[in-house]
């Protein structure tokens, strides 16, 4: 595929002088990366992004974004993305946040020795702002939220597939590195979920349990699934109602993060509350569509089936993240308000687990602005951070802790056990896991 | 006896080595996690949601596998693994490549010089037929023979 005489994508003029090199070897260079990635996925030809970024590479640890060097070349040709963009939670170095043993603190450290260079060189390259870091850019305290229709090149699984569902934005998952190279020359392959076609469904999912689903465990079950396909969900809507407020755009969050963690779904609909949904309802599903029934016993079946991965099976869990992906501003409430009831049904004033909240910075501004409900979390042992649970798992020392978390996506990388909302809070409360399991 | 199949070369190159086979999607991110992040000199798989690959060794090995799945974070992770030297030889996809494993293989191989061969669309026949320990040879143009 490197012979670009033989290549089926179409180039206007401008790209192919940029291929030629008409604008500098490193335009160059990511030209030829841009048109080899639109062929391999087939398209047709690139179009021009709308509208700003969100992206993925938050870190300077290799492997998870790209290298140093990568960045320098991109800001000494002087080139930056066409529209600004948001990133991924900062790196886990608010230390007084996360109750880290010293060990991990002296491996975090040197583990993001580059991370102050790499932070500038992101703005250097088009990073809205020193706050735009969160993996809920589309809240609206943080306000990267893309219209209908936009064309974006985004990363970040759980935000590439919100913004297609349930913003009507149009996206392709791109992975790391790809995404930021898209945004400097900004255009991106049209093909995918770009497409009308693309968008259509391939999957009717119906959801025929008695109540609603864990957003996280419908979401698994849907991912591993239909992998890469575009599901219509049917059903949902008897527990969320018709339309998109507050409480379903969270639950629709959530359900996409775990899509997207545990398959490669980019987009799905829902009957009577998506967009696309609500425009164009079953149309939207292909003629030769395959059918998926979920009902609570398969959910079930699922969460029995994931392994304990602690050092210790037995171990009383030591610490908390809820916030994988970050809160919203109604999340925190929640949690503020059940863990408020669970310690004062059971006349306690402290968690038994220490206990760690992430949302981003913006959001985590205007919580503390409510100094009572913050002051009565923080007095019960809960803290809050900017950054991502995951980050602070890149590291041995962390393999095998007695880690606890209610999101599927960070037990999907890490070594921490799920527990669904409810079930967490009982945890948090009374220290131990009900059946000593 | 030796069965061919025919692909499209997406990143071409010739190359043999031994088959490791998953039918489940594969998760990038969370297959090379622990081997990223602990500098080991063999890339063991630590999806311990794929049944299939779980505790492997991938290094050097040819991955058979439907599409890649999971973060995408996992573009970045083909060009740390490539870099490392604990990469897989190449990876075949019985499926159309997904965006992430295209982005990823393209840049590693663009930017860091580094080739991860890279074939696709070679039929869910293929997947069906290779086994793992298997010793496959790929060809430039995008011919799999399992030998």
């Amino acid at each position: 595929m490197n012979n670009f005489g033989k290549l089926k994508i179409k180039m206007t003029q401008e790209e192919q002088d940029i291929l030629r090199g008409l604008q500098g070897s490193t335009m160059q260079k990511i030209m030829k990366t841009v048109v080899l990635y639109g062929e391999a996925l087939g398209a047709e030809r690139l179009v021009d992004i709308e509208g700003d970024g969100h992206l993925v590479i938050c870190i300077a640890i290799p492997g998870t974004g790209p290298s140093l060097d990568l960045l320098d070349e991109l800001i000494t040709a002087d080139l930056k993305t066409k529209y600004p963009f948001t990133l991924d939670p900062k790196a886990p170095l608010d230390f007084e946040n996360l109750s880290l043993k010293p060990e991990q603190e002296k491996i975090l450290m040197e583990m993001y020795k580059e991370q102050s260079r790499y932070d500038e060189s992101m703005l250097r390259l088009g990073l809205r702002d020193t706050d735009a870091y969160t993996c809920n850019p589309y809240l609206p305290e943080v306000g990267n939220i893309p219209k209908r229709g936009t064309i974006l090149a985004w990363s970040e699984s759980a935000c590439a597939i919100f913004a297609n569902s349930v913003l009507g934005a149009r996206t392709n998952r791109n992975g790391a590195i790809m995404d930021l190279l898209l945004n400097i020359i900004g255009k991106t392959p049209l093909v995918g979920l770009l497409t009308d076609e693309g968008r259509r469904a391939t999957w009717l999912v119906q959801v025929k349990t008695s109540k609603l689903p864990y957003p996280a465990l419908l979401g698994a079950a849907i991912g591993r699934k239909v992998m890469a396909d575009v599901p219509f969900i049917v059903g949902l809507d008897r527990f969320l109602g018709s339309k998109l407020n507050a409480n379903t755009i969270d639950y629709l969050h959530e359900m996409g993060a775990a899509c997207a963690t545990f398959g490669a779904v980019g987009l799905y609909h829902v009957e009577n509350i998506t967009p696309e949904a609500i425009d164009h309802g079953t149309d939207l599903l292909l003629p030769d569509h395959e059918t998926y029934v979920i009902d609570g016993q398969a959910l079930q079946k699922l969460q029995a089936s994931y392994p304990v991965l602690w050092a210790d099976n037995q171990a009383k869990p030591e610490k908390c993240f809820i916030g994988c992906p970050h809160l919203s501003m109604g999340q925190l409430y929640w949690w503020a308000n059940k863990i408020y009831e669970a310690l004062k049904v059971r006349s306690k004033s402290h968690l038994e687990v220490q206990t760690i909240i992430c949302a981003a910075p913006q959001v985590l501004e205007k919580f503390k602005a409510d100094e009572l409900v913050y002051e009565r979390l923080t007095r019960a042992g809960v803290n809050f951070s900017i950054t991502c649970p995951l980050a602070l798992f890149d590291n041995d020392l962390s393999a095998g802790e007695a880690i606890i978390t209610n999101s599927n996506k960070l037990r999907a990388y890490t070594t921490a056990r799920f527990f669904p909302d409810e079930e967490l809070v009982g945890i948090l409360v009374n220290g131990e896991i009900k059946g000593g399991r | 006896m030796s069965r061919a199949f025919k692909g499209r070369a997406i990143l071409p190159g010739n190359v043999e080595g031994e088959a490791l086979v998953t039918s489940m999607g594969f998760n990038t991110y969370a297959s090379f996690y622990m081997s990223m992040h602990t500098h080991t000199e063999t890339a063991e798989c630590s999806d311990s949601g794929n049944q299939d690959l779980y505790g492997k060794n991938m290094t050097n090995k040819i991955i058979c596998l439907p599409k890649t799945i999971g973060s995408t974070s996992g573009g970045a992770v083909w060009q740390r693994v490539a870099q490392m030297g604990i990469a897989p030889k190449a990876m075949l996809f019985s499926q159309k490549i997904d965006s992430l494993a295209a982005g990823g293989l393209i840049v590693a191989d663009v930017w860091m010089g580094k080739r991860i061969y890279a074939v696709d669309e070679l039929g869910n026949n293929f997947l069906e037929h290779v086994k793992n320990g298997d010793w496959i040879r790929v060809r430039e143009d995008g011919t799999i023979t399992i030998l």
